[in-house]
C-alpha cells in the first residue's frame, strides 16, 4: 500500500470512527438505556478514529522530521537531491515551506555577500581617501577642499598657515568662518556654482597677510558629484571644490630681479664699450690736439677695457661659485699685497672723483691660505663700491689688521659714503639686490658683494664684516684665519 | 653764426669729456653736468640752445630732466637729445611730453652725435679746428 493511500484510508477510519461515536453519543443522550450492541459499535468506532488519527500523525511528523534533518545538512542552497520531498499527504505544505526556506536562505546568503562587498568598498574608499589625505598633506601649496554646502572638508598646513586658522578647529566649519579674504570665498563659491561638470580656472590673486602682500597662483577644480543611477543623462551638479594656492611671490621677485639683472648687465657692459668706442673713434678722426691727449685717450681706452673685464669676470666667477664649478687654488698669501694690488687697480676710478686713496697694511709675513685672484676680486669689489657710493671728494681707506691671539687677519674698506638705510642691511649681500635709496647714486648690477660674500664665506669658510651709518659712510670687510 | 651753447650732462666722467670735445672740436659753446639736478640747474640759468643727456643719471634721470625743463615755459622749448646705455625703449608719450627729440644708444659713435646735434639745431659745424679740453 502506497504512503498516500495509507494516510488517506487513515484519516478516512479517524473522521468515520469520530462520526459514529457522535452518533453514538446523540442516541445516548436520547436514550436512556443503550443496548450493549449500540455500546460495542461506539466503542469500536472510537478505537478505529483513535487509531487513524494516531497514523496521520506519525507520517506527518516522520516527514517534518526528514526535512528539518535535510535542512539542517544543507550548507547553502538547498540540492536538487534535497529538494525530493515525500509525495502525497501533505507534500504540498512540505513543497511551500520548502520554497520558503530556499528563499530565505538564498536572501541570507545575498545579504552576507553583500555586506561583504560593501567591506571591502568600505576598505579600499578608506585607503583611498588616507592616500589622497597623505598627498593633500604633504604639499607645500596651499589646499582647501570645500563640500556642496561651501563647508571646509579637508586643508592642509600650508592653508592653514596662509589664512591663518587652526587646523583641526576648522573642518565642516562655514568657509566665511575660516577665510576672512573675501576675494577667495568668492572664488570658490564661483567655481562651486560653475556648470557642474568638473572645470578648471586659474586666477592670479594677491592676499593680505600679516608678514605683507603676497601673490598666490589660486587654481580652482569644481569637483562633479557622481550622476545618479536613475538618470544618468542628467548632471548632479557639483559636489565641491578644491582650491590650490601656489605662492608665487618669490617667484615674481626673482623674475624681476632677473629682468633688472639683465637690463643692469646690459648698462654696464655698453657703459665702458661706449667709452671705448668713442674714444677710439676720435684718435681715428685725428680728435686728439696732440700727444698728450692721445695718451690720455690711450689710458682710458685701457681703463674702460680693464673695467669691462672686471665686470665680466664677476659675472662668470659669481655663475662659476653657484654651480660649484669653479676651480680654487688656496696657497698662503699676504692680504697686504692683495689689498695694495687691488688700490692700485681702483686709484683711477678714485682719481676721477677726487677721492682720497689710503692704506694701512701689515707686514707680509702674515699670511693666509687663499686663492689669490679670488681674494683680489673680493677686495676690488669692496674698493669699488667704495668709490662708488662716496661722493667726489670724499676719502676711502683700506686696512689690514691681525687678531694673532684669535689667528684672524681682517680686511676693512672705510668709506666716507652715502652709507646704507639700516633697513636694506641684511639684503646687501643678496644676489641682484641694490638698496633703492643708493641705486641713483651709481649704477651697478648688484652682483659685486653677493660675490664677495660667497668668495669670502663659501670658498674660504671666512666672515664678512660691515657696518653703516647713513650720510656718514661705511665699513665692509671680513676676517679670514691666518696660516701658520 | 651765432655760437650755440650745448648743455652735456652725464655721470659717465669719459663720455662727458668726450662728447664735450667733440662738441667743442666743432665750435659749439659747451656746458657740463654730472648730475640731472646740477644740469637742471644750469639749464635753468643759462637756457642753453640745446640738452644732450644720459638717461641714467643720479638724482634726476635723464628723462625726469626732460620733463621738468619741458614743464618750465622758459625751457620748454629747449630739443633734448637722451643718450642711453640700455637699450631703452621711450614711449611716445613720454617723448612727446618732455622734448626729447632724438635718441642714441650707448654705445655710440661720436661722429654720428655731431651728425644729429647740427640736424637738431639746423646748423653746420664751424670745423674751425678748435681743440677743447679733454
Amino acid at each position: 500500500m502506497s504512503r498516500t493511500k495509507l494516510v488517506f484510508a487513515a484519516t478516512l477510519a479517524t473522521l468515520a470512527g469520530g462520526a459514529a461515536s457522535l452518533c453514538w453519543a446523540f442516541v445516548h443522550a436520547t436514550n436512556a438505556s443503550p443496548s450493549p450492541r449500540a455500546l460495542l459499535a461506539a466503542t469500536v468506532c472510537f478505537l478505529i478514529s483513535a487509531i487513524g488519527g494516531i497514523a496521520v500523525m506519525g507520517i506527518l511528523r516522520r516527514d517534518c522530521n526528514t526535512l528539518t534533518a535535510r535542512l539542517r545538512a544543507s550548507d547553502g542552497p538547498l540540492q536538487p537531491a534535497a529538494r525530493s520531498l515525500p509525495q502525497g499527504g501533505f507534500a504540498f505544505l512540505q513543497r511551500a515551506l520548502t520554497e520558503l526556506a530556499d528563499s530565505a536562505e538564498r536572501a541570507v546568503h545575498d545579504a552576507a555577500f553583500r555586506t561583504k562587498e560593501l567591506e571591502v568598498q568600505l576598505k579600499v574608499a578608506t585607503a583611498e581617501r588616507q592616500h589622497a589625505e597623505a598627498i593633500i598633506y604633504s604639499i607645500s601649496d596651499a589646499v582647501l577642499v570645500t563640500d556642496a554646502f561651501d563647508e571646509l572638508v579637508l586643508a592642509n598646513d600650508a592653508a592653514a598657515r596662509t589664512f591663518g586658522f587652526e587646523l583641526g578647529a576648522a573642518t565642516h566649519k562655514p568657509l566665511d568662518q575660516v577665510l576672512h579674504d573675501p576675494m577667495v570665498i568668492g572664488m570658490i563659491r564661483q567655481a562651486r556654482r560653475g556648470e557642474g561638470e568638473s572645470s578648471r580656472r586659474v586666477i592670479e590673486h594677491t592676499l593680505h597677510t600679516g608678514t605683507g602682500d603676497r601673490t598666490f597662483k589660486v587654481t580652482l577644480s569644481a569637483v562633479a558629484a557622481p550622476k545618479s543611477a536613475a538618470a544618468p543623462e542628467r548632471s548632479a551638479g557639483p559636489a565641491g571644490v578644491v582650491a590650490v594656492l601656489h605662492d608665487m611671490t618669490r617667484e615674481k621677485e626673482v623674475a624681476e630681479m632677473k629682468n633688472d639683472f639683465v637690463s643692469m648687465v646690459s648698462h654696464e657692459l655698453r657703459t665702458p664699450l661706449a667709452s671705448i668706442k668713442a674714444y677710439v673713434e676720435m684718435l681715428i678722426d685725428g680728435e686728439a690736439r696732440d700727444v698728450k691727449a692721445q695718451g690720455e685717450f690711450y689710458e682710458v681706452i685701457q681703463n674702460e677695457a680693464n673695467r669691462l673685464g672686471r665686470l665680466i669676470d664677476n659675472i662668470l666667477s659669481i655663475a662659476r661659485i653657484e654651480s660649484g664649478l669653479v676651480r680654487v687654488t688656496r696657497q698662503p698669501q699676504s692680504l697686504s699685497v692683495i689689498v695694495k694690488d687691488a688700490i692700485e687697480v681702483i686709484a683711477p676710478q678714485a682719481k676721477q672723483k677726487q677721492i682720497a686713496l689710503s692704506e694701512k697694511l701689515t707686514p707680509v709675513f702674515y699670511q693666509t691660505l687663499a686663492d689669490r685672484d679670488m681674494l683680489h676680486q673680493a677686495v676690488l669689489n669692496l674698493l669699488s663700491n667704495a668709490v662708488k657710493y662716496t661722493p667726489v671728494g670724499g676719502a676711502v681707506s683700506a686696512e689690514v689688521d691681525v687678531n694673532e691671539a684669535a689667528r684672524k687677519v681682517i680686511v676693512r674698506i672705510i668709506d666716507t659714503g652715502v652709507g646704507i638705510p639700516p633697513k636694506d642691511l641684511p639684503f646687501v649681500f643678496d644676489k641682484f639686490y641694490r638698496a633703492e635709496a643708493n641705486s641713483r647714486m651709481a649704477s651697478g648690477t648688484g652682483l659685486g658683494l653677493s660675490l664677495v660674500k660667497h668668495i669670502i664665506e663659501t670658498v674660504h669658510h671666512g666672515r664678512m664684516l660691515l657696518e653703516s651709518q647713513v650720510g656718514k659712510g661705511s665699513v665692509f670687510g671680513f676676517e679670514l684665519d691666518l696660516c701658520e | 653764426m651765432t655760437e650755440k651753447t650745448i648743455l652735456v650732462a652725464d655721470d659717465e666722467t669719459h663720455i662727458l669729456n668726450v662728447v664735450s670735445l667733440k662738441l667743442r672740436n666743432a665750435g659749439f659753446n659747451v656746458l657740463t653736468a654730472q648730475d640731472g639736478q646740477e644740469a637742471l640747474d644750469i639749464a635753468l640759468a643759462e637756457h642753453p640752445d640745446l640738452v644732450i643727456t644720459d638717461y641714467h643719471m643720479p638724482l634726476l634721470s635723464g628723462l625726469e630732466l626732460s620733463q621738468r625743463l619741458h614743464a618750465e615755459p622758459s625751457t620748454a622749448a629747449i630739443p633734448v637729445i637722451l643718450l642711453t646705455a640700455r637699450g631703452y625703449h621711450l614711449e611716445s608719450r613720454d617723448t612727446e611730453q618732455s622734448g626729447i627729440l632724438r635718441m642714441l644708444s650707448k654705445p655710440f659713435s661720436p661722429r654720428h652725435l655731431l651728425a644729429t646735434v647740427t640736424e637738431v639745431l639746423g646748423t653746420t659745424p664751424m670745423l674751425t679746428g678748435t681743440t677743447g679740453e679733454q
